[in-house]
């Protein structure tokens, strides 16, 4: 278990003044995982990642990186980790290949080494027909995929991408994506990211933290059916008819178990959700109905509880109960 | 050693890329070429480059500030000092790289007044060994000058700041101390140490001995001490922005 570890965080806790931004979090990431490290803008994903690429020390409890102590061996962790800050701060006025190449000498590798490995990571994120553009002309894409080719020019175990595919447009992202999931394997990936797709496309596990806690973890399946469970009350039967909206709309509602009725797409076809009590009744409740009344089913099937749903259910300050 | 030399490298060739570096560099020799033309370039008088030299500090004062401001504030502003510290560098590498860096710059804007030398060559005969010493004087000034630079640079993110608050320092080491000194009433207790601390804490008294072709190892020890003081400062300086 511990030589599977790549990442291990213990007790981690992180004060700015009084505030705390983390507070006393534990988790592993295990070697050649993708993992989500996801949250809120504020969460204290940064904050944590900071710590683990001892840019800054934390103010109690220990972290471990490639088998490295933070703190007390920060340089050997820092040879072992690739890391792309949030935003790419770069150097404006140095070309794409001169700066790989200045990032090469910072991490001690010999001439040979650089050249080579300038010209792996530059065809690896697509950089080899901007190697001689000025770092400042670069448009955002690429100035992003700098950043990714610095993170794994030495060639590190470790890869930290504080959110890696902000900003970029849709192709970008899907190309980032691509990168990030080919990494898989070769290194052990932690991805900071506020979007949900991007998890469920490329982790294979997430980290869910917010207000300095971590709130839930496990497999983006594991977390899916945690929150079908923990909200099943609260999950939606989607039902889509073709009859006069409004008499749909209130003979639906007036079924022994419905909570609440929203309409989707209103028009001849009426798309609704229904909360409520859903079991097998109400579903043949309503299907008599509809044929009672002479109007057409199209369709009707219990909608899937999304990631999405279960991010805003946790980290919502007002639904504390869920944290549990 | 590598890692100091390739953040130097770096942050030379940076200085040459910002146009800041060429109007400083112009400034300066205009500067020079003045006391070079008044106090210097006499028809008929001795060949000797002295006053040039020992008012050199006048100009650098107001020189070095724009060669350092930007060393660690414009990485703490832009981002980057993330990008260095998280990289596998000691915090001591990276200042002694950012201020070999700017020394760099330094010797390219001091060789620069070798042009006025080269003119006095042409039109007579001067002593070299003065020349010599003050070079040596002028590289030990600028160590101390710049280590002071790096020192307010890495206070502040703002290079304006950095730099306003190191001509301010420099102009009270070069200038204010030796006004102070004169102004010490001799009825005060111990006045004679006073004047003798301040003399010894103002630039031009030390540069003023490399300038006649004098080197004492006294004045070779204020401007080490000084530079060695100053890049600690800054050491600490570094460390305590990580805990914040």
């Amino acid at each position: 278990m511990q030589n599977a570890a790549e990442i291990v965080v213990q007790r981690l806790t992180k004060d700015y003044g009084r505030f705390r931004a983390v507070d006393d979090i534990n988790f592993e990431v295990a070697r050649g995982s993708v993992v989500g490290f996801l949250g809120p803008n504020g969460a204290g994903k940064t904050t944590t990642i900071r710590m683990l690429t001892c840019y800054m020390p934390p103010s109690s409890g220990q972290a471990r990186v490639a088998g490295f102590d933070v703190f007390s061996q920060s340089l050997q962790v820092r040879q072992n980790i690739g890391y792309l800050p949030e935003n790419t701060p770069l150097y404006p006025e140095m070309r794409v290949e001169e700066y790989l190449d200045y990032r090469g000498k910072l991490r001690g590798l010999n001439r040979t080494a650089r050249k080579q490995r300038i010209a792996e990571v530059a065809d690896r994120c697509w950089l080899t027909d901007r190697l001689r553009w000025l770092v400042g002309k670069l448009s955002k894409g690429y100035r992003q995929r700098l950043g990714i080719a610095d993170a794994l020019l030495h060639n590190p175990p470790v890869l930290v991408l504080d959110e890696p595919t902000v900003g970029l447009d849709p192709s970008q992202i899907r190309e980032a994506r691509k990168l990030i999931a080919e990494l898989a394997g070769r290194h052990t990936v932690l991805l900071s990211t506020h979007i949900l797709s991007e998890v469920e496309l490329v982790c294979q596990r997430v980290i869910i933290i917010g207000r300095g806690k971590i709130l839930a973890q496990g497999t983006p399946d594991e977390l899916k059916q945690q929150c079908a469970r923990a909200g099943a009350a609260g999950s939606r039967l989607l039902v889509e008819v073709r009859g006069p909206s409004d008499q749909v709309l209130s003979a639906i509602k007036a079924l022994p178990g419905v909570e609440k009725v929203q309409v989707l797409a209103d028009g001849p076809v009426q798309s609704l959700a229904v909360v409520g009590r859903l079991d097998a009744q109400l579903r043949e409740q309503i299907a008599a109905l509809v044929v009672q009344r002479g109007w057409a089913l199209r369709e009707m099937r219990i909608g899937g509880a999304t990631l999405e749903e279960f991010f805003v259910q946790i980290t919502d300050p007002g639904t504390s109960q869920a944290a549990a | 050693m590598s890692r100091i030399m390739a953040v130097a490298g770096r942050e030379l060739k940076s200085l040459f890329y910002s146009p800041v570096a060429y109007i400083v560099l112009v400034l300066y020799l205009l500067f020079v070429g003045l006391l070079f033309s008044m106090l210097v370039f006499i028809p008929g008088e001795l060949a000797n480059p002295q006053p040039m030299f020992a008012w050199n500090h006048l100009i650098l004062i107001f020189i070095v500030p724009f060669i350092t401001m930007s060393l660690l504030a414009e990485e703490y502003r832009s981002g980057r000092i993330e990008v260095l510290r998280t990289s596998p560098i000691a915090e001591m590498e990276i200042i002694l790289g950012k201020f070999l860096g700017a020394m760099g710059f330094y010797c390219v804007v001091i060789a620069s007044s070798l042009v006025f030398v080269l003119t006095l060559v042409a039109f007579g005969r001067p002593d070299f060994h003065p020349i010599f010493t003050s070079y040596l004087g002028l590289l030990l000034m600028g160590s101390m000058m710049v280590a002071i630079g790096v020192f307010f640079s890495a206070l502040s993110e703002h290079q304006i700041l950095a730099a306003m608050s190191t001509c301010v320092t420099l102009v009270a080491l070069g200038i204010l101390v030796g006004f102070v000194r004169q102004l010490v009433p001799t009825s005060w207790f111990a006045a004679t140490q006073i004047r003798h601390v301040l003399g010894y804490m103002a630039i031009e008294s030390h540069m003023a001995n490399f300038a006649r072709g004098v080197v004492d190892t006294q004045n070779i020890v204020y401007f080490l001490t000084g530079t060695c003081l100053f890049l600690f400062l800054t050491y600490v300086v570094l460390e305590s922005r990580r805990w914040r």
